[in-house]
């Protein structure tokens, strides 16, 4: 070998910078947008819309009282058809409440019993009154209400 | 402090010997030619990468396979680009491999000591044709329903069993869902078990005896 000491040891130096900037390149080709990839579907806003429920004229006055609605659903790659049901209360015929019937416990339906003036939930026993509020159970906040508006003599609630 | 953190591992994992059997062995004076085997071994690695993002949405299944390919290409940031890389690797897996075939054939690289890096190079081919052959077939497109009609079909011209190998290979007598799901597992896991299997042997040997020169004149 007639090069130099000096020369080799540049000649390698080289060859190792070339090789790890080369890797990160790749490295960075691939693994920068798969982040963007992996976390995109947890990104995704769901769609606010409003639903139709039905005549205002079906809510009674005082009681809670149950509408049943499909909506269209789109997750991933599959359309699909969701049920969607509330409970909606007015004391006067003019100011709504729009409840879910969602146990703000662990999330099973809970359903209004006439006798007992009650929603009760029959996974762990929760009893909320008329209005949503909490009275026996583990629930950790009274029923979720949805915002609403009344338009032509129907009812639309705001989902999202 | 660093060097300290070394020699510490060194001690304990005796990495550095299998560095230098891998990375600082000697290697004859050779031409661009003979990188063409460390290229098909990084583009099988970032083949791999991609296809395990892929199977993240992807659904063998015919009723959402398609849907879930155009979820992954329209619906998900980046997700044209990784299917991009997959799509495209698969065709420069096959032409890498096959140059790198040529080039050990032309050389002479396949000769004694080297009888078995040839042979599992050989068998190395076969299966990157493999996965290009059941990956054409996962979009579930027209394109790929009829590609693997007509390749299976070719199967079911074998003289005596081909009719019986015909349907092995499509789970039936027409291509179905269950053609769909066996492809699908052929090509995310027999074949990539295999491929590590044989590449497993082939780089220990070419770390072993080392790469061949290239041949001169008289030889």
């Amino acid at each position: 070998m007639s090069k130099s000491t000096d020369e080799q040891v540049n000649r390698r130096d080289f060859m190792k910078t070339a090789i790890i900037a080369i890797g990160g390149v790749i490295g960075g080709a691939i693994g920068l947008p798969a982040i963007p990839y992996l976390i995109g579907p947890a990104q995704k806003q769901d769609s606010e819309d409003w639903v139709r429920l039905g005549a205002v004229s079906k809510v009674e006055l005082n009681v809670p009282t149950l509408f049943k609605t499909t909506i269209e659903t789109q997750t991933g790659w599959i359309n699909a058809e969701e049920e969607f049901s509330v409970y909606v209360l007015t004391e006067n015929g003019q100011d709504y409440s729009v409840m879910s019937n969602i146990c703000t416990h662990l999330g099973c339906r809970v359903r209004w019993i006439p006798d007992q003036e009650s929603f009760f939930c029959p996974c762990h026993n929760a009893v909320f009154a008329k209005d949503g509020t909490v009275v026996a159970g583990p629930p950790p906040r009274p029923l979720d209400q949805f915002e609403y508006k009344v338009e032509d003599g129907f009812i639309f609630v705001k989902r999202g | 402090m660093a060097a300290n953190l070394m020699n510490w591992l060194d001690e304990r994992l005796g990495w550095r010997s299998v560095w230098e059997a891998i990375f600082l062995r000697k290697v004859p004076h050779v031409n661009w030619f003979y990188t063409l085997g460390s290229a098909t071994l990084f583009l099988a690695v970032t083949q791999g990468i991609t296809g395990i993002l892929l199977t993240l949405y992807y659904v063998p299944d015919p009723a959402h396979a398609y849907d879930s390919v155009v979820y992954i290409t329209t619906q998900l940031p980046m997700g044209w680009f990784i299917r991009g890389l997959h799509h495209w690797g698969a065709s420069a897996m096959v032409i890498l491999t096959v140059a790198h075939l040529l080039r050990v054939f032309f050389l002479g690289a396949y000769k004694y000591p080297r009888e078995i890096t040839w042979i599992t190079g050989v068998f190395l081919l076969l299966i990157v044709i493999g996965f290009g052959f059941t990956g054409y077939l996962l979009p579930w497109d027209q394109k790929a329903y009829w590609a693997t009609t007509v390749g299976t079909r070719i199967i079911g011209v074998a003289p005596g069993i081909g009719e019986w190998l015909l349907r092995v290979a499509r789970g039936g007598s027409e291509l179905s869902a269950v053609t769909l799901a066996r492809f699908f597992g052929t090509h995310v896991w027999i074949l990539p078990a295999s491929l590590l299997t044989l590449l497993g042997v082939h780089l220990y040997l070419v770390i072993r005896i080392g790469i061949s020169a290239v041949p001169e004149k008289d030889e």
